[in-house]
């Protein structure tokens, strides 16, 4: 405990750092992304109505937009402070940091939670950063077109018209199986069913709003019919589905 | 190259979706990424000391990092390879690659399709349906960048409050609206012809078994390399029966 000074001195230098350069690197992302997709939107000579960008952005929101609020609540326990403003900019959050975190904590024998393991998941997350950087920069962006022509011309013509079915296949196999809420998934599937086949084909101009339609209907029909007996189990935070 | 040929109704997504603005954003984006690291390894480097960590833990446990990171970063290089002929190299880097994922990517840009009555990839999909696509991937990105920006300095001080409200909410509503919108998002696609019920079943199937592979052989691997693999093997069953 001699050292308890230096100890506070070390620390709060990195709370520091990473309280001022967390925010500040993440808003920098933040608006290097917005820049992105307001030009793809109005810069590129298309003739994109800022309405026509509002209403896709709405139906996005309103499907997404609950996830994309509850989730960093709930990452950030296992997080912790410094490390939410790294993983909320370089992504793949559950499938990749999240993991290689916990493994360079359990090589140091340190569990999470303390201000050693915060330092040790900054530095692994660093590490999955760095290769998840390059291996992208290699195989996706210098060999992905050429990885692409390896395959027959009508291949890719067919992968661009049924590229959503084979994604939404598996993804939502993913989604039921990672959720491992019977109760809900059967109560998802119904629903779905019905503004899918019922709603849509009584009035079709609610295409838009299908899945919006559905997610809310699954929450109120899902909270009311919850397991109220459960013990809450919080602590357990949903698999990532946009980060 | 491309012509730089801007047509909203072209089928031909590339002056768009490789515009040199667009290459210069994701640059832009693995910049950020790689000053954030630089800075924090910094600070975590200097800060080691009092936490008693050696330099040589924190750089192993970088190495560590790295190396628990090379099979998720190959599964998701697969997955967005075989994005590239929808959304081309800048959008796949920054997007699915990087700051998004695959799955949500694809899912609001194909909203956002809808929201022009066209389909993603089809006769349908041009330059305009692919622009206000990505706009709107990146936009909806933006939220959880946001809320992390707002929530993390909140969640600091709080310590926790917010999770306190009601436990039963964390649960609940994230698991619903997440099975809820990809279920609806699967269901969708079968309204849209044979070949799109057969090439959702085949993707499906072949994640389920990548799924109780990984389970019952223990290979974990399998899971990570689940949605690549199923993609490919969907679109393959796709091109061999529209192939005739």
């Amino acid at each position: 405990m001699s050292s308890q000074t230096t100890s506070l001195d070390g620390l709060a230098q990195f709370d520091r750092t990473t309280s001022i350069w967390g925010p500040i690197t993440l808003g920098l992302g933040f608006l290097v992304s917005l820049g992105a997709a307001l030009f793809a939107a109005f810069g590129t000579g298309l003739g994109i109505t800022g309405q026509e960008v509002w209403t896709a952005f709405g139906i996005v929101f309103a499907t997404f937009g609950i996830i994309a609020v509850v989730e960093p609540i709930s990452y950030y326990p296992i997080l912790g402070r410094s490390a939410m403003y790294q993983a909320f900019m370089i992504g793949n959050i559950a499938n990749k940091l999240l993991p290689s975190a916990l493994i360079a904590q359990t090589d140091l024998g340190e569990k999470p939670g303390t201000r050693r393991a915060e330092l040790i998941a900054g530095a692994a997350i660093i590490g999955a950063a760095f290769v998840h950087i390059l291996t992208l920069i290699i195989l996706v962006g210098f060999l992905g077109t050429w990885l692409l022509g390896l395959l027959p011309a009508g291949l890719i013509a067919v992968a661009r018209v049924y590229i959503l079915s084979a994604v939404f296949g598996a993804v939502t196999i993913q989604a039921i199986v990672s959720m491992k809420n019977v109760r809900t998934t059967i109560i998802a599937a119904a629903v779905s069913a019905v503004v899918v086949y019922g709603v849509l084909r009584l009035a079709p101009g609610l295409a838009n709003y299908a899945t919006a339609i559905s997610v809310v209907g699954v929450i109120i029909v899902a909270w009311f019919a919850r397991k109220r007996t459960d013990a809450p189990t919080a602590a357990e935070a949903p698999a990532s589905v946009g980060h | 190259m491309h012509r730089f040929a801007v047509d909203p109704s072209s089928t031909d997504i590339s002056p768009v979706s490789f515009h040199p603005v667009l290459w210069i954003c994701a640059a832009a984006v693995f910049a950020v990424i790689v000053l954030q690291s630089v800075i924090y390894l910094r600070a975590i480097r200097k800060a080691a000391g009092s936490a008693n960590l050696t330099d040589g833990q924190v750089m192993g446990s970088v190495r560590r990092g790295g190396i628990a990171a090379i099979g998720p970063s190959l599964a998701v290089a697969l997955v967005a390879v075989s994005l590239l002929p929808l959304f081309s190299t800048p959008a796949v880097l920054t997007r699915i690659g990087l700051v998004g994922s695959a799955a949500f990517d694809v899912a609001a840009a194909g909203l956002a399709a809808q929201s022009q009555g066209a389909q993603l990839g089809g006769p349908s999909y041009t330059q305009k349906v692919f622009a206000i696509g990505f706009a709107a991937m990146t936009l909806g990105g933006l939220v959880w960048m946001l809320t992390a920006l707002i929530l993390t300095p909140i969640l600091s001080k709080g310590d926790k409050t917010l999770r306190k409200v009601n436990p039963a909410v964390m649960t609940v509503v994230p698991t619903a609206a997440i099975l809820a919108a990809f279920i609806t998002l699967a269901l969708t696609e079968t309204t849209k012809s044979g070949v799109h019920v057969l090439t959702l079943l085949a993707s499906a199937a072949v994640m389920g078994l990548c799924i109780a592979a990984a389970k019952f052989l223990n290979k974990p691997w399998l899971r990570e390399w689940g949605l690549g693999i199923a993609i490919f093997v969907a679109l393959a069953a796709a091109f061999l029966v529209t192939a005739k």
